[in-house]
């Protein structure tokens, strides 16, 4: 129809021969990529003879991270010799009670020498900070903006207080802010730790009002954790920004400061530990990490490693491709390889 | 106006009309639904007509308007499965339930949606405009005794039109008068079948005179016809004029789409208009078919179905069991219902639904448009396109009517061939003849050729003759030429057989009355060829009055003599394929009455006069020689008719012809009466030469694993020759041949018992068939293996067909590399393929190029058309419409070759992104104590598959070639493996799943292994979006470069494109982090500038990728090395 009635005569007798064009004769210039035997080696060659000295150097600069790790959620919290759930529901009691003194007392000697800057570390083990209840439980208007305190959505059950005033912070993950705090001593002389700069910069200037203050925190029945000063805007609180950066897996570390003197081998430091956070309920571990970086962050031998299993691979690949090339070498192209020269296939 | 009403006392008297009681009613003012049986048209009477409520005439192509476009074609889009399942998955992610945002499914839906309605929108456009310029092109339209432009959509039932010469008809028309004397015009139909010689219409005598406006006004007539159908051959009516009823036949109607030739004007009245007309009617729809590859496509759809519910399931098993009031920082009570720690139950349904929603891309939803989009790219552009499919000769371009079956064409293995026009030429050429028991014709025919060689005999190489050659005609014997025939022992036949070739048929002639400039104009070649060699033979048919056949005889009575015979016309018996003869009683100019019949050779000799065995048992020897070489033949016989017969039968037969009721069938009753006791007096041979390039073709497409079937209505000879001749078979194969030719039959079809004869022929053919089946075993088994070939007949056939006897016919023929069915009809030719389709269950093609093989088209997975010959039914059915048998090697070696492997390539790869992206997810929803948190921001999420992973993988679908055009048409046997579905089988899909596993494995746990220390100097942590953002890098990066692996070229598109997908990511992710959007959570803010001041990113980029590749690339390696 379409070609018929309006159309007038002429078109039909127009050649209806196609025009040329190197996109609908499909004939754009194109290069084969041909995995040649003599590319694959060559690709696996780079990579061992890339990969490995990156490895290496990512090793090598682990390796010189000194870093000590004090697991001390067991030791810091009295024995009960009772059965284990009993046991259990004591410790419970025991990290409950706001009354009791929980100082804790750690000594740790430093392997090596370690260079300022020093880091400290919070550990937490079976912490799910990434369960979706939790992750979604902020609300990062209020937290930048005063003027949107009463924005709480999202921050359920810890949203607004017993007076329907808001929180503010809200929501669970600043509720059950990290509240364990630790103080060094080095020869029984006090180790200053440096809490400043220890949160992500974005986040102080981006993401935190400098103008919004804690309001409300921690003025229900149930406390969650650390108490905030109401007197200090949230971007200064460098505790809570650091907590609120919610870690991907249930194992996490978290910085707590910085020690700006070295700290000579087998020298003798003392953790004073104020062990309030509870883990106990959850069967969660606590440690206290101290460690030097470098270059490529703190002690980390996974990246190194993994370079150098590839480029090892590639390396092993290659010499395999190359002994077999010399065992039966195989000209390309030689149709007689192709699936159709040989028998038939069973089936 | 007023004159136009007074035709309504005229009217008054119409009493004994039988249908009065319709046209009463309508007269009356009721109106009514119009009887079913017919419709009444008053001519030139608007104001009654309006009554009857008939249609207008514009016309509308377009499937939506303005208003039923949203509703309707978003209906369209949610009749897809994947579509819909998106639209539950965005229900769901607004509910609370969701760890997603909305934006998440909604936006690659609402992308999805936006371009399958833009595609439909941009389509209906252009049939809008289309349907504009139809609707507003102007005709004369008689009003006020004035002819007046009006454009056609004004035109109604009833009004008078002119139609100048080339112009088009605006609506169905009943002729009515011409400015040609004798009141027949001349039209061209090509818009409708493709036919492009004229065809000649004739007006009734009565409305001669209604030329001038001033006549046509005192035209005043009430035409009751048939409801509008769309059977463009048929038409049946009266016209009432004067108290007068006159029958209409399809001769006095115009039909819409038709345009007017070698005639000034025209007038007519309009009978039916705009979407009634029979061309309108007659537009189908393109029958849809489904490729099976994306039948199996589902398929894996439903695995990732199951494999997503049984993730979900792990997953919501996993909630149930994790959810504690211990993690008190949790605060697991009551307040929601999924985090309710006293019912687990709960949590883990309501976690089931929360998981299906976070993994839901592991159903890709863009791939089902994104592989149309592909593959209509490459049906318009690349098939139709292609300058090698495109035959200058009758300038046609190959044209694929759908694109769905593109990478289907990479797959057939069976091929279901017509025969005439198909793998010959249809261009028809008088070569032989026997008259009077005598044969006449030196020439060699091609399959004569085809045989000498292969049985060795030299046959010296003919002479050019000196006889001029012309189209249609190649024949010398100088026997019958220059009036040698009148020393012939019988030249009475001879003259008869020759008066029968010039007088029996429907030919027109055009241009000069010269025999070097005139043209005829016949239905099919083989009319035309007859009527030339009738010309070169000294009978020159020159002129065609309604009436009267001219013929210009030499060497008749005398040698040299040269007299023009006027030969009346009185009846034209036509042909159809049911009759398979064409009858002409004419008068000659003494008064002697004749009936000419020329047809098939078994509808002729049933009806020969008894006696003169001698000469039929000779002629039929002579049949049989030439149909062994290949040549198509016909008997000519005549009867002589004394004048009391004839006039009775004539009676007979205007009765007939004026029925308005099966018309057809009562014409053909009729026919029977008069066309018995003929005298047989020749037959004629025509060669049909083989198409160019179909030997080579057909062999590369056997060397290529694909089986070709000749089906065909020829005889066994005919078609053994032909299959020869193409070498489809040769002499090394072994050949069974099933034939029902053989004496016992006959012995028994003598006998005229049908039920005998039904029961031996079952019994023959079932011993056939086990016999040839226990040879056949023992071929395939003996070495060499020899090629097997089967040859069997349309009766045979029949009974091989019947369900107790397919399964062995099927094994048989299943065993053989070529197949040859003759003497089969239409039906028997669909039931061929639909055995082999369902029986066999491998993927079929039919080609053919008449209406015969239509039903065996729509048979077969993939129809193929030839174009550009018999006429456009074959092509109207096909999927895909061709010029030339020899094409099929490109069609189906290139272009089907690389759409299979592009479209497998584009789908597995879209599987396997997809996954990998879902399997991310699914192993950190392990470390977030199944709470179904989502590792991706939600515009991450929701672009992967729209933006930052799509137009690559178009790319591939595009312009992905292993091997070029000249190569794989080279080497046939590449075809291979889309037979054998090398690419799309569950054992690639698992190779597949498999390195997506491992690489989703790599991805994520090398990411999070190596960012859970501080990592830099400064001693910071990353939280969980900076290890997300990494991780989502990582996976746009690997998944972007597999795809560049998967290349087997690479052209500058494909660098554009992959490199455009990673940078769109950059380019996203430093906007999104650096805006502030106003919702609660910015988890991504600044994140990306976090994680570009670490060393870690650089390295962790560079590794991880590599690392998630590293074992693709060791196996494209070695499979590329050991198992190329």
């Amino acid at each position: 129809m379409s070609s018929g009635d309006g159309a007038s005569q002429s078109s039909s007798k127009k050649s209806k021969k196609p025009t040329y064009s190197r996109f609908t004769q499909q004939e754009l210039p194109a290069f084969k990529p041909i995995l040649t035997p003599g590319l694959i080696m060559a690709a696996f060659v780079f990579l061992g003879i890339t990969f490995i000295p990156i490895g290496l150097s990512h090793l090598s600069a682990s390796d010189n991270v000194v870093q000590l790790v004090d697991r001390y959620d067991e030791d810091c919290i009295p024995t009960y010799n009772s059965n284990p759930e009993e046991a259990h529901n004591k410790r419970i009691q025991y990290i409950r009670d706001a009354s009791t003194n929980k100082t804790c007392v750690r000594t740790l000697i430093v392997p090596k020498k370690m260079r300022h800057p020093i880091f400290v570390y919070y550990q937490l083990d079976d912490f799910y900070q990434n369960h979706r209840r939790y992750v979604k439980s902020r609300n990062d208007e209020q937290y930048r903006n005063p003027s949107a305190e009463r924005k709480t959505a999202n921050c359920e059950p810890e949203a607004v207080n017993d007076d329907h005033e808001p929180i503010v912070p809200c929501g669970l993950i600043a509720w059950s802010l990290f509240n364990d705090t630790y103080s060094l001593l080095r020869n029984d002389v006090p180790l200053p730790i440096n809490k400043k700069d220890i949160a992500w910069q974005s986040d102080k200037t981006h993401k935190f009002g400098s103008n919004v203050y804690p309001k409300n925190f921690q003025s229900r029945s149930l406390i969650g954790g650390a108490t905030l000063n109401e007197s200090i805007p949230l971007n200064q609180q460098d505790d809570l920004l650091v907590w609120m950066r919610t870690a991907a897996l249930p194992s996490f570390r978290k910085l707590y400061g910085r020690i700006e003197t070295d700290l000579e081998a087998n020298e003798v430091i003392k953790v004073v530990i104020q062990n309030n956070y509870n883990t106990y309920t959850f069967n969660g571990k606590k440690k206290f990490v101290i460690s030097t970086t470098t270059w490529i962050g703190g002690k980390n031998d996974f990246l190194g490693k993994v370079y150098i299993t590839v480029g090892g691979a590639s390396l092993f690949i290659a010499i395999a491709f190359i002994s077999v090339y010399l065992v039966m070498p195989r000209p390309l192209g030689d149709p007689s390889y192709l699936s159709w020269n040989k028998n038939p296939p069973s089936n | 106006m007023a004159a136009w009403r007074g035709s309504r006392s005229g009217g008054d008297g119409l009493q004994s009309v039988e249908h009065i009681s319709s046209s009463r009613t309508v007269r009356l003012g009721k109106v009514q639904p119009q009887a079913p049986g017919h419709r009444t048209v008053f001519c030139n009477d608007r104001d009654a007509n309006a009554l009857a409520k008939f249609k207008g005439n514009s016309v509308s192509t377009t499937k939506y308007d303005v208003f039923t476009f949203l509703p309707k074609g978003l209906f369209e889009q949610f009749r897809r499965v994947a579509n819909l399942y998106f639209l539950m998955i965005s229900i769901l992610s607004c509910t609370p339930v969701s760890p997603v945002s909305p934006i998440t499914n909604v936006l690659p839906l609402t992308l999805v949606l936006l371009v399958s309605l833009i595609k439909e929108a941009w389509e209906d456009w252009k049939r809008f405009q289309n349907d504009m310029a139809i609707n507003n092109s102007t005709i004369e339209v008689l009003q006020d005794q004035k002819w007046v432009l009006t454009p056609w959509k004004k035109l109604q039932v009833g009004d008078i039109v002119k139609v100048k010469q080339d112009g088009f008809f605006p609506a169905d028309l009943l002729f009515l008068a011409s400015t040609n004397p004798d009141g027949i015009c001349y039209i061209e139909t090509a818009n409708l079948d493709g036919e492009t010689n004229l065809k000649i219409r004739k007006a009734l005598e009565k409305t001669w005179d209604y030329v001038t406006p001033e006549k046509v006004c005192e035209f005043k007539g009430e035409v009751q016809c048939e409801q509008p159908n769309n059977s463009l051959y048929t038409f049946t009516g009266n016209l009432i004029i004067n108290k007068q009823t006159l029958p209409l036949s399809p001769n006095q109607l115009l039909l819409r789409g038709c345009s007017l030739r070698n005639t000034d004007y025209i007038v007519g009245a309009v009978i039916f208009t705009g979407h009634e007309t029979k061309v309108m009617m007659n537009s189908m729809k393109i029958p849809s078919k489904r490729s099976t590859l994306e039948k199996k496509l589902d398929k894996l759809i439903l695995t990732l179905f199951c494999v997503l519910f049984c993730m979900c399931l792990l997953g919501a098993i996993g909630s149930g069991v994790f959810i504690n009031r211990k993690y008190y920082y949790l605060r697991f009570d009551k307040s929601e219902k999924q985090f309710d720690p006293d019912n687990r139950f709960v949590v883990a349904i309501l976690t089931f639904f929360t998981l299906i929603t976070l993994y839901s891309p592991i159903i890709p939803i863009s791939l089902y448009v994104s592989v149309e989009m592909i593959k209509f790219i490459q049906s318009t552009q690349f098939i139709n396109n292609d300058l090698s499919m495109y035959h200058a000769e009758s300038n046609t371009p190959a044209l694929a009517r759908t694109s769905n079956l593109n990478e289907e064409l990479g797959q057939v293995e069976y091929i279901f061939s017509d025969k005439t026009g198909t793998l010959t030429r249809n261009l028809m050429e008088f070569f032989k003849c026997s008259i009077g028991g005598e044969v006449y014709g030196t020439g060699v025919s091609e399959i004569e050729m085809g045989t000498a060689q292969r049985t060795g005999a030299k046959i010296e190489t003919q002479k050019q003759s000196n006889t001029a050659r012309e189209k249609g005609f190649n024949f010398d014997d100088a026997r019958l030429m220059r009036g040698a025939w009148r020393n012939e022992p019988n030249p009475e036949a001879c003259k008869e057989f020759f008066k029968c070739l010039a007088i029996c048929h429907t030919v027109l002639p055009e241009g000069d009355e010269s025999p070097e400039k005139i043209r005829y104009q016949a239905a099919s070649p083989d009319e035309s060829a007859l009527v030339t060699a009738a010309k070169n033979f000294g009978f020159f048919f020159y002129k065609r009055s309604p009436t009267t056949i001219y013929v210009r005889e030499s060497h008749v009575e005398k040698m040299g003599k040269v007299q023009d015979v006027p030969y009346e016309i009185l009846n034209v018996l036509e042909f159809n394929s049911t009759r398979k003869r064409q009858s002409v009683v004419c008068r000659y100019p003494d008064g002697r009455l004749v009936l000419y019949c020329k047809g098939a050779d078994t509808v002729i000799y049933e009806r020969l006069v008894d006696g003169d065995n001698e000469l039929k048992r000779i002629t039929r020897e002579h049949l049989e020689q030439f149909g062994a070489s290949g040549l198509r033949t016909l008997c000519l016989a005549y009867r002589n008719l004394s004048s009391d017969v004839y006039e009775s039968w004539n009676e007979k037969y205007i009765q007939a012809k004026s029925s308005l009721r099966d018309r057809e069938k009562k014409l053909d009753e009729v026919a029977e009466l008069i066309e018995k006791e003929l005298i047989l007096i020749g037959c004629t041979a025509i060669e049909d030469k083989l198409q160019e390039g179909v030997p080579a073709c057909i062999e590369t497409l056997s060397r290529a694993g694909i089986k070709i079937w000749v089906l065909t209505g020829d005889k066994m000879e005919t078609a053994i020759n032909i299959a020869y001749a193409c070498k489809l078979i040769n002499n090394s194969m072994k050949q069974f041949i099933i034939s029902s030719e053989t004496d016992a039959v006959r012995e028994i079809e003598d006998r005229g018992d049908q039920v005998e004869l039904a029961r031996f022929m079952k019994e023959l053919v079932k011993n056939e068939l086990k016999r040839c089946n226990e040879e056949a075993q023992q071929y395939l088994l003996s070495v060499p293996r020899s090629k097997l070939a089967l040859v069997i007949d349309g009766k045979c056939l029949m009974y091989a067909l019947d369900p107790s006897l397919r399964v062995m016919l099927l094994n048989l023929s299943m065993n053989c590399s070529a197949v040859v069915c003759c003497r089969v009809s239409p039906l028997q030719k669909a039931q061929v393929t639909s055995l082999v389709r369902k029986g066999a269950n491998r993927i079929t093609l039919s080609i053919g190029d008449g209406a015969n093989d239509v039903s065996m088209i729509q048979a077969a997975h993939v129809g193929v058309g030839i174009s550009g010959q018999e006429g456009m039914q074959a092509v109207m059915a096909s999927d895909f419409a061709i010029a030339q048998f020899r094409f099929l090697t490109d069609l189906l070696l290139v272009h089907g070759r690389w759409s299979y492997h592009r479209i497998c390539k584009v789908v597995t790869y879209f599987f396997y992104k997809n996954l990998t992206f879902t399997l991310t997810q699914f192993w950190f929803t392990f470390q977030t104590g199944f709470s179904g948190q989502r590792l991706y921001d939600d515009w991450f999420q929701s672009l992967y598959n729209v933006i930052f992973t799509a137009l690559p993988v178009i790319i591939i679908g595009l312009f992905d070639k292993d091997v070029s055009a000249t190569l794989s048409k080279q080497y046939p046997e590449l075809y291979k493996e889309g037979i054998r579905n090398a690419f799309f089988k569950w054992r690639v899909v698992a190779t597949w799943a498999f390195f997506a596993i491992y690489q989703s494995l790599v991805l994520y746990y090398f990411v999070v292994a190596s960012s859970n220390r501080a990592i830099n100097s400064s001693g910071k942590m990353f939280g969980l979006w900076d290890v997300s953002t990494m991780a989502f890098t990582c996976v746009v990066v690997t998944v972007n470069l597999r795809l560049l692996m998967m290349c087997n070229t690479i052209t500058r598109w494909h660098h554009i494109s992959v490199g455009g997908s990673i940078l769109a990511w950059f380019v996203f992710v430093f906007i999104y982090s650096g805006v502030i959007l106003p919702k609660e959570q910015e988890n991504i803010y600044l994140v990306i500038y976090v994680l570009m001041s670490t060393f870690y990113f650089y390295f962790a980029l560079i590794l991880v990728p590599v690392a998630a590749l590293f074992c693709d690339f060791v196996y494209l390696g070695v499979q590329r090395w050991f198992f190329p």
